[in-house]
């Protein structure tokens, strides 16, 4: 936009061509080195921490799932699931993972206002996951089952995603990687694997309200279809059982006769069969920049409730 | 040139919001002083036609070209202002600069300051800004000073009803050149500033810049806002002498967009819009990693209005619509009462409730509440500066599951409790309609909607419902017991 814009000068012409859709976050980590209260302990942290880092080093009065934290290797926080949320004196409640570790603060990890932020979150995340754990590759080693079992859900408020009806395919093109977006709790780290880490610029976040999801800077539909290199960073990162490596996405299922991670969800999108060109990041050139500017409206607007004027001739339970 | 306010000269003024409508497009060879201002605020009016002389002003409404010819003619054969049957006729001061008060829906309401320009001075015209007291320089240390007991107006402005110099103070402090955005996207009231009041805005964007050092200004629009987008940017270009260089950007229309981080992540050019996550705030690290203050015309209009004139009386700009005779945006005291703004235009029927403060305002059914900050927070509406009213006609339930539908399918999407919680909350609303009305629920997920969310869309996207709920608990149980009492929303579920 402008010239005399330093970031975009000084950004390596290779990061600019990617678009992973998400908005650049300041550094939220304290500037200073910092002395916190957590639950009574005094806890001393380095320059750049959250409150999330000094909870982590002290026994806590309640344990906070932090669910979609990652903050290693350039990748998070993301600060989307809100089931580290705390209560400060200072502040009132604060997501922990990205609230910096200011001099002084006092947090108690017990305060009421802020346990229940921790549950009804924690609920609203299992509310859109598709909770078939035992037909999922990451059964036993999932992040989010952890945090659900730590957090003693035994009947989460909102249910579960159990409507086969709105699964999305899984996408099964890709002979290396598996993607089951019905277990994806958006929390970022995938795409920022992609992009932060191994710079190749294939996934990003898309969509707004219910329809956010996970999907690719390319026009591509399917993994397979996309500039994908397999390098399997993504797969590291991934929480859940959303992104598997293809081979054990049937590794931890209980073995049923006939019960697969793809029958669990119905739909699948399948490898076409044909053979792809050569796996180098330089394919990226041939779709950059394309994507960036052909979205700027990314919401259904022809629904008649989208746009900022209320519509008075709305009428007869309409929303439902 | 000279400006239209001064002296005792004719001046038919032609105000039309919509210039499709505009009837003085074809009036090209008349002889007379025609000029062409802009909207008022009140489209039922408009096009408005206001005939001025020797301090007396004839106002004319909705007129068509044949209708300013004869208003024209009998102008120029009577010598009178009010030879054509006007609507109403008006006495001031010959050289006023303001649209003065008049026995009209919308026009009725208190002295516009902030909204002075509005269909009364060219929006446009360096002149008549100048005659207005405009383009005039200040110290920062009188900015500030100002900023100190002025607060933020509107959800898009970063420092929404909290005193402003306090985060002018810090940008200025924050290493790196600060930017200034000038929010006008989304609220009919900023447009109205941008489309007919661009210099009151502009000079609040400039002595601003200056005051904090800024060395850029932005104004950041919906790009469907044509009129305000193509209004300001002829502001933008005849400004003389801004305190940093300006330019118009313009955004998705979607009302999320108006949020300070997604206007900063629009105007950066990214596709897809999202919140960024605060602290810090983008008066420390924004557009572009610099320090960066995201105002609406609003706040900056009543900056530049209260340097000039002093703000020991301060007003709010607000606008009604609704079940009501005419949508108007107006300018009322901070003393008055929602109740006389209402009418000031008039009910449509017979008031039952209004939803105070935008999408995500609060539901009363009292309008005996001031229109001041304290007065809306302590009575839990919301001071977005918009006011919709209902008529007994509306079925509340009906309204506020509209409101959590349009949550769930408007927000961002980045964080759970605002995707996933409206989604839910939406879904609560819904079982009522079966039979299962459950407040504590409700209750319950609107307290972490509001206190987990990242930005003001999910904090604030349960009020509707939360205020519904308090004013008109008999009518969600009436619906759970499958009775409509206002009978408008029952029977689509049957069928
Ligand atoms: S495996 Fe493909 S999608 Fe995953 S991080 Fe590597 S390049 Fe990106
Ligand atoms: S696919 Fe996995 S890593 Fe990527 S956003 Fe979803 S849950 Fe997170
Ligand atoms: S509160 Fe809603 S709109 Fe704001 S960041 Fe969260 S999902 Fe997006
Ligand atoms: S861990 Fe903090 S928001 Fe997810």
């Amino acid at each position: 936009m402008s010239s005399e814009n330093p970031q975009q000068i000084d950004a390596p012409p290779l990061t600019e061509e990617i678009a992973p859709g998400t908005a650049t976050d300041p550094p939220v980590g304290s500037t200073d080195v910092a002395t916190v209260t957590v639950d009574g302990a005094t806890i001393d942290v380095a320059a750049g921490a959250t409150l999330l880092d000094a909870i982590e080093a002290v026994e806590t009065d309640d344990s906070v799932p932090a669910l979609c934290s990652y903050d290693r290797q350039e990748i998070g926080p993301r600060s989307e699931c809100r089931t580290c949320m705390v209560g400060t004196d200072e502040h009132g409640v604060v997501p922990a993972c990205s609230f910096p570790a200011k001099d002084g603060l006092t947090v108690q990890t017990g305060a009421a206002d802020a346990a229940e932020a921790r549950d009804v979150n924690l609920d609203l995340v299992l509310s859109d996951h598709n909770l078939r754990c035992t037909t999922c590759g990451k059964n036993g080693r999932c992040e989010l089952q952890d945090a659900a079992i730590e957090q003693d859900v035994e009947e989460p408020r909102y249910g579960v995603l159990d409507d086969r009806d709105e699964y999305e395919p899984i996408d099964d093109s890709s002979s290396f990687i598996q993607i089951d977006r019905n277990k994806c709790i958006l929390c970022n780290r995938c795409v920022e694997a992609c992009n932060d880490v191994q710079v190749e610029g294939v996934l990003r976040m898309e969509g707004s309200g219910q329809d956010t999801r996970i999907g690719f800077q390319s026009d591509a539909e399917t993994m397979e279809e996309s500039t994908c290199v397999s390098c399997g960073h993504c797969v590291t990162v991934c929480p859940t059982g959303s992104l598997v490596e293809k081979g054990i996405e049937d590794a931890t299922t209980i073995p049923l006769p006939g019960f697969t991670q793809k029958n669990s969800v119905g739909k699948t999108d399948e490898s076409t069969g044909t053979s792809k060109g050569p796996m180098t990041p330089k394919k990226r050139t041939e779709h950059t920049l394309e994507t960036p500017t052909t979205e700027m409206t990314d919401s259904p607007s022809d629904d008649g409730i989208s746009s900022d004027t209320w519509d008075d001739d709305q009428s007869g339970g309409d929303w439902l | 040139m000279t400006a239209i306010t001064t002296g005792d000269h004719l001046v038919i003024r032609v105000a039309a919001g919509d210039p499709d409508r505009d009837p003085s497009l074809s009036t090209a060879g008349f002889d007379g002083p025609i000029v062409n201002v802009g909207p008022t605020g009140v489209p039922a009016l408009e096009p408005l036609i206001a005939v001025t002389a020797a301090g007396r002003t004839a106002l004319y409404t909705h007129c068509s070209t044949a209708d300013l010819e004869s208003i024209t003619a009998s102008v120029e054969e009577t010598g009178d202002v009010d030879g054509a049957d006007p609507d109403a006729v008006v006495s001031h001061a010959p050289d006023r600069n303001r649209l003065p008060t008049a026995p009209l829906p919308g026009l009725r309401a208190g002295d516009r300051r902030v909204l002075g320009a509005c269909s009364w001075r060219r929006p446009t015209s360096v002149a008549d800004h100048k005659a207005a007291g405009g383009f005039a320089p200040s110290d920062a240390e009188t900015v500030l000073t100002v900023g100190n007991s002025l607060n933020g107006r509107g959800w898009g402005d970063l420092c929404q009803d909290d005193p402003l110099a306090e985060t002018w103070r810090t940008a200025r402090a924050t290493d790196g050149d600060p930017v200034v955005v000038v929010n006008g996207h989304g609220s009919p009231a900023d447009t109205l500033l941008l489309s007919s009041a661009p210099f009151e805005v502009l000079d609040g964007a400039s002595v601003l810049a200056s005051t904090v050092a800024a060395d850029r200004i932005i104004v950041y629009a919906s790009s469907e806002d044509d009129n305000a987008v193509k209004t300001v940017s002829s502001a933008v270009d005849t400004y003389p002498d801004p305190a940093a260089p300006m330019e118009v950007v313009t955004g998705p229309e979607e009302y999320r967009a108006a949020e300070p981080t997604m206007a900063i992540e629009a105007i950066e050019g990214n596709h897809r819009l999202e919140a960024r996550l605060r602290p810090p705030g983008p008066e420390r690290v924004g557009l572009d990693g610099r320090p960066t203050l995201v105002h609406t015309p609003r706040t900056l209009a009543h900056l530049a209005v209260g340097l000039r004139e002093g703000i020991d009386e301060q007003t709010r700009v607000m606008t009604v619509r609704g079940d009501v005779d005419s949508v108007a945006t107006v300018e009322l005291s901070e003393t008055q009462k929602l109740s006389e703004l209402v009418d000031t235009v008039g009910v449509d029927g017979s008031f039952k409730a209004a939803c105070v403060g935008g999408r995500f305002g609060g539901i009363t059914r009292d309008l005996d509440v001031g229109i001041g900050v304290e007065a809306l927070n302590n009575a839990d509406l919301g001071t977005d500066g918009i006011v919709d009213v209902l008529s007994d006609a509306r079925c509340l339930v009906e309204f506020v599951g509209q409101r959590a539908s349009f949550a769930a399918e408007e927000n961002c999407g980045r964080c759970v409790p605002c995707r996933e919680g409206t989604a839910q909350l939406a879904s609560l609303l819904r079982n009522v309609y079966d039979g299962e009305f459950d407040a504590q629920a409700i209750a319950e997920l609107d307290r972490v909607m509001a206190s987990s969310s990242i930005c003001v869309f999910g904090e604030r996207a349960g009020r509707p419902v939360r205020t519904a709920i308090e004013a008109f608990t008999s009518e969600f149980k009436a619906h759970a017991e499958g009775r409509c009492p206002a009978g408008t929303c029952l029977e689509p579920l049957e069928a």
